[in-house]
């Protein structure tokens, strides 16, 4: 099989993968080509919109194992094909060298056995380090069961590890994964986090995780309460989302028509409130087990706290700005910046880009409120003024999720 | 009646000249800054020509990092990249604001000048970033790296130290087909030329790494989800010239 046809198969298998981030590394080096950059570089955008920052490829497509949600499970009847170490090394080098690329974010099926793959992905990043000098961003997925001693020599030769933990509880990975436990995802994360606060130059860009969307009848509430858990106990630098998108007829599946791409929107939306804003799982679920889909959860928050609000944007400290809708960390600390200069008002604050849209109902610049937005409205009228115009139903039709707006707070999850 | 002053075109040109500036006494609003090469006398006209001066631009530059910081002199810099127009009188009140306010001055939002400035710095640092990713290069025959761009900034200084870090080992050159300039780099530094034109074949390898390039760029797009109005929204057509995928 020629190259041509594996890079199809095998860059097609790993289209979904939605972890492909590249910012972040803070690996030491002084040698050799290339090099990471803070904030993340994007090289291309698809015909859909997605940012290609990343040589995104599985090592091989034939696996031993048969996960229901999966299209490479073992029973389908599909094309497979295997890299050698070699020619994954000859592509990332020649597309990084003509800027196609920032990296290299490498996945992949489980072949012959856990530690046969996991040692073809170590001898991957292993010639592409030594052999090539190739210092730019590398992304591994440690492979389930595999043994730590291999997991460990990868980790220091790339920036990123990550271990899917699929689902979000034991008995849905019972019922889909009936060959993976809770054990084979938990153990290998939890070596990563514990060598990584041990050792410098291991994973430096720190590690993540991806969560399988709508397969199961898992709430909102227990797949944020898991975030939650591994932003502590594990020191995860990410979690991501993938809304499930149907492919294989099998009846342990929720029958989903349409990926679940909203629902996966607003967990992004959540999870950046607990990540950055200091929110807890339990503040964002007080009553409800899901995430409102028509307005997202901080304004969901705000709403049953309106007590809280308004916040006197000239006086508040910094957690209760970003605790606004619509003011965001970046708007807050020019706020607190601002300030000290003149105090602001409302046309100050657009000219320092905040949105008004959303803020306006919950601030007053000196004591007065937005034209004649009342605060103390109930919550349900507020709520309605800010279901934005498209119905978030048709949003979902229209898979809106990758308009530009909605999709740079998808990566970002910032709200 | 304006005082109108004209530099040689470089930076140091220009601050040479602002330097100069400061230290006569003219009415702020009645002087007017621009490049030798591109001025069009006015009837009235009597301009001043100032030759570039090293110690003196290096003397302004250091007064103005000391008054402000170096991101806010990066920002001059960028703005002299830009192609926005009157910039060089826009540079001098920037300054002339920097020496009384300080780093203050990124505050006065309201002000026109600073405006104008972190308008102007913004649109050529976008640029830049976007060139970070949309550069392509192509080997040629003799294994060097070769990339051509027509940017809407004069960038090709900013961003070939950004490909100095990146493609260290590598002998590159990069062409500003706009401009008709290039960089040079030989693994060791860069050099800037002037008026060249290249003419390059390309290696053996290099056909099949834009097949695989374009084949891969077309398997990553999820069919379902196809949006080209976003694509076009972060990758802007005038961009597509130079990109493998898009030809
Ligand atoms: S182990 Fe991975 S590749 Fe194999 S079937 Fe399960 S999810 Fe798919």
């Amino acid at each position: 099989m020629d190259i041509l046809e594996k890079l199809q198969i095998l860059g097609a298998a790993a289209k979904y993968d939605v972890s492909c981030a590249s910012s972040g590394s803070k690996r030491e080096t002084n040698y050799g080509i290339g090099s990471t950059f803070t904030a993340g570089i994007c090289h291309s955008w698809t015909d859909d919109g997605r940012c290609i920052s990343l040589l995104k490829v599985l090592f091989t497509n034939e696996c031993l194992f048969d996960c229901a949600y999966c299209i490479n499970r073992k029973s389908n009847d599909i094309k497979r094909a295997t890299f050698t170490p070699y020619e994954v090394a000859e592509l990332t080098m020649n597309f990084y060298k003509r800027n196609y690329i920032e990296g290299l974010f490498l996945s992949s099926a489980i072949k012959n056995s856990p530690d046969w793959t996991m040692e073809m992905l170590y001898k991957t990043v292993y010639l592409l380090r030594y052999k090539y000098q190739f210092n730019g961003y590398i992304h591994v997925k440690a492979i389930p069961y595999a043994s730590l001693d291999l997991i460990r020599r990868t980790g220091f030769l790339a920036d990123r590890m990550s271990v899917n933990i699929e689902l979000p509880s034991e008995k849905s990975l019972k019922l889909l994964c009936p060959n993976k436990t809770k054990e084979s995802i938990l153990k290998p994360m939890e070596f990563i986090t514990k060598v990584g606060e041990e050792e410098r130059n291991f994973v430096s860009a720190g590690q993540s995780t991806q969560m399988i969307i709508g397969a199961t009848d898992d709430s909102d509430r227990k797949i944020i309460t898991l975030s939650q858990h591994l932003y502590k106990k594990f020191k995860l630098k990410r979690v991501y989302y993938s809304a499930y998108t149907p492919v294989n007829d099998d009846p342990r599946i929720l029958k989903v028509e349409k990926p679940p791409l909203l629902r996966e929107h607003r967990l992004y939306q959540a999870d950046w409130l607990i990540r950055v804003y200091n929110f807890t799982a339990d503040e964002l679920f007080e009553k409800d087990e899901n995430l409102d889909l028509e307005v997202d959860p901080k304004v969901m928050w705000a709403l049953r706290h309106l007590d809280k609000f308004p916040v006197e944007v000239n006086k508040a400290s910094y957690e209760e700005l970003i605790r606004v809708p619509g003011i965001g960390i970046k708007s807050a600390r020019r706020i607190i910046k601002n300030r000290v200069f003149h105090s602001l008002d409302f046309d100050d604050l657009k000219k320092i880009g905040v949105v008004l849209k959303r803020a306006k109902y919950f601030i007053t610049c000196n004591g007065k409120t937005y034209e004649r937005h009342l605060i103390d409205t109930v919550p349900e009228k507020v709520k309605l003024q800010l279901i934005e115009k498209k119905a978030a139903e048709q949003k979902v039709k229209q898979l809106s999720f990758f308009d530009s707006e909605v999709f740079t707070s998808v990566i970002t999850g910032e709200i | 009646m304006y005082t109108v002053f004209l530099y040689d075109g470089t930076f140091d040109g220009l601050l040479t000249c602002i330097d100069k500036i400061l230290s006569t006494h003219v009415n702020e609003d009645e002087v007017v800054i621009a490049e030798k090469d591109r001025y069009q006398p006015m009837f009235f006209d009597s301009p001043v020509y100032v030759a570039l001066d090293k110690n003196r631009s290096q003397e302004l530059r250091q007064k103005v990092i000391s008054a402000s910081d170096k991101i806010t002199f990066k920002k001059i810099y960028y703005c002299f990249l830009s192609e926005a127009q009157n910039k060089e009188t826009y540079i001098y009140k920037y300054i002339k604001l920097i020496l009384k306010h300080g780093k203050k001055v990124k505050y006065l939002y309201h002000n026109d000048v600073v405006n104008f400035v972190e308008k102007a710095s913004k649109n050529v640092s976008r640029e830049i970033g976007k060139y970070m990713g949309l550069m392509r290069f192509s080997e040629i025959k003799n294994g060097v790296l070769y990339a051509q761009f027509e940017p809407t900034n004069d960038i090709l200084v900013p961003i070939s130290y950004f490909f100095r870090e990146r493609l260290k080992n590598f002998k590159w050159v990069i062409h500003d087909k706009k401009r008709s300039k290039l960089s040079i780099y030989d693994t060791k530094m860069i050099k800037f030329l002037n008026d060249i034109n290249l003419n390059a074949s390309f290696s053996d390898d290099e056909n099949l790494y834009q097949k695989l390039w374009k084949l891969y760029f077309k398997t990553m797009a999820i069919e379902e989800r196809k949006n080209l109005k976003l694509q076009r929204q972060n990758m802007p057509k005038k961009y597509w010239k130079y990109l493998t995928e898009k030809n």
